[in-house]
């Protein structure tokens, strides 16, 4: 499987490390059902066949973090973009 | 005559210890030249948020060289400036000893610079074979007709962590951990070998 780096180009796999799931969003640690909100967004996890969003880690290349648009069945990726825009605060 | 045979070029040669300087390989004239005696200031920029543009900017004409925001590498009479992830700038010099100094005046809070003098071994290689060594271990295409000179790359070579970009036709240099010297110039020699290897080392780093 070869990533398409938006800084390096196309890269093998290998020079990335894996995070996993880049559709959740932590939740609001205020609410009233934060502990079961919680809960979920740190064990619960989906488990497609077909379109998935990822993070990985170029961990072997420019060190970005990458959100990668993967094709589960096929490891056909169809996009891959930097995780953080430039001028956005870190 | 090589000094080492290429029947097992490495034979007697402690793993851990840096191969010496010598031929390896077949005989007759060194298909592949490797030297890490070149030992240039080192420095990495690293933009702050939003100034990726403006550092490239002020790199390329305080070493008059052409930088921009990419994996590419920059290379001037006594200085080169290779990208090495976005907003970050590896810089080496052949003349400036305080090298991190003189980019912190440059760069002020534009960016944040780190010494590195001491951190890679520098290995120069050149010949025509090259890319066909460097292929034996390498995940991305080197194929001179695709990597030209002024192309640059992080990437992993024979699982090592690299930085490389091609200085002219048949010359390369690459960036390697000081602490890999001896394991990679063991990859080299043994991929090298059947063309024939030179191998011209020596220094000790600064420290």
């Amino acid at each position: 499987m070869r990533i398409p780096c938006p800084y390096c180009g196309e890269r093998d796999a290998h020079e990335f490390a894996y995070l996993g799931d880049a559709t959740l969003t932590r939740p609001d640690p205020a609410a009233a059902e934060a502990e079961q909100a919680f809960h979920d967004y740190v064990y619960l996890r989906d488990n497609p066949a077909g379109a998935h969003e990822e993070w990985w880690y170029h961990a072997n290349g420019c060190r970005q973090w990458l959100r990668v648009a993967r094709d589960t069945r096929t490891h056909a990726i169809a996009a891959a973009t930097a995780a953080r825009v430039s001028g956005e605060p870190a | 005559m090589a000094d080492h045979s290429s029947h097992d070029p490495l034979a007697g040669i402690p793993f851990d210890r840096v191969p010496p300087s010598g031929d390896y390989g077949a005989g007759g004239a060194a298909g592949v030249s490797v030297a890490t005696t070149d030992t240039p200031f080192i420095a990495l920029v690293v933009a702050r948020n939003g100034f990726a543009a403006s550092v490239a900017g002020r790199l390329g004409r305080a070493f008059g060289v052409e930088v921009s925001d990419r994996a590419s590498a920059a290379i001037g009479a006594a200085s080169t400036v290779v990208g090495t992830g976005p907003g970050r700038f590896l810089v080496l010099s052949k003349i400036e000893p305080d090298l991190a100094g003189t980019l912190r005046a440059l760069l002020g809070n534009e960016a944040a610079i780190t010494e590195q003098d001491d951190a890679f071994v520098t290995f120069d290689l050149a010949g025509d074979k090259v890319p066909d060594l460097l292929a034996k271990g390498a995940l991305i295409d080197l194929d001179p007709r695709v990597f030209l000179p002024g192309h640059a790359a992080t990437t992993v070579i024979a699982h090592s962590g690299v930085t490389l970009w091609r200085v002219h036709e048949s010359g390369w240099r690459l960036l390697v951990a000081r602490s890999l010297e001896a394991s990679f110039t063991r990859f080299l020699v043994a991929s090298g070998a059947e063309f024939g290897l030179r191998l011209e080392n020596g220094t000790a780093g600064r420290g």
